[in-house]
């Protein structure tokens, strides 16, 4: 009782609304804030889509897998991106040598090093996209 | 990538691909999972030609179809890793090799239909 007490004489004391009066007030303010939203929701000039995003699709049976690509070789699908038409250029078991800062002679490339460059369209975002990818 | 660095021969049999200082990591340890990686750029040169060998794959149950060449194909690359003070660069490009190269046309997906 003391408690209630208390809260009412703060109440009284504040010219802002508290807590408590805010809550008394809900049933009735309900309504004007659903009237105010759907006035809001009338003046909205655009109306979103959700078309995804430009980015390109994966290959999906290698998607599933966890990977973006696989090795050049033939019968293989060598584009890295679904739903495309275009350029293709492939390379793989790349072999070559070359030398540090410390003079060390180095070599780079193993059976599994390939490269990938795809050009051309593809789709995405329900429209078609032009672009230029590589895979180093 | 900017397509300033890629270059398509008139007749399409050679392609040179050519990038500089690209942000890239070194992470000699990948694929473990503790492997630490350290930024590093990279700048490389890479050309494909075309051999004239014809060469076509394709898959209907996989939706794809490439109609092409097999290529030559030859690398040339510098790599640095400033934290490290690392530098390394390759021989000259023409000393290079890739096994296997191809450059062609490539149908998939949507974009594909059986013959």
């Amino acid at each position: 009782m003391k408690y209630d007490l208390l809260i009412k004489k703060r109440e009284d004391a504040v010219s802002t609304p508290s807590r408590r009066s805010v809550l008394k007030s809900l049933p009735y303010l309900t309504p004007a804030l659903l009237a105010r939203r759907i006035a809001g929701q009338q003046t909205t000039p655009a109306t979103m889509t959700s078309n995804g995003g430009g980015d390109p699709y994966p290959i999906p049976w290698l998607d599933k897998n966890g990977s973006h690509n696989q090795p050049a070789g033939p019968n293989l699908e060598p584009s890295h991106i679904y739903h495309f038409k275009g350029l293709v250029a492939r390379c793989s078991t790349f072999t070559g040598m070359g030398t540090d800062n410390q003079g060390n002679r180095i070599a780079f490339g193993t059976p599994t090093t390939d490269y990938g460059l795809m050009q051309g369209e593809y789709w995405a975002a329900r429209a078609p996209q032009q672009g230029v990818f590589t895979h180093i | 990538m900017p397509a300033a660095g890629l270059t398509i021969s008139a007749d399409r049999k050679e392609i040179t691909l050519e990038m500089k200082d690209v942000p890239v990591i070194d992470q000699p340890r990948w694929p473990a999972l503790d492997s630490i990686a350290t930024p590093a750029l990279m700048t490389f040169k890479m050309v494909w030609k075309s051999t004239g060998d014809p060469v076509q794959y394709e898959n209907p149950t996989q939706q794809f179809r490439f109609i092409g060449t097999r290529a030559e194909c030859h690398l040339e690359a510098a790599v640095s890793v400033p934290s490290i003070g690392f530098a390394w660069k390759s021989d000259p490009i023409g000393t290079s090799a890739a096994s296997f190269a191809m450059i062609g046309e490539e149908v998939n997906g949507r974009y594909y239909s059986p013959r």
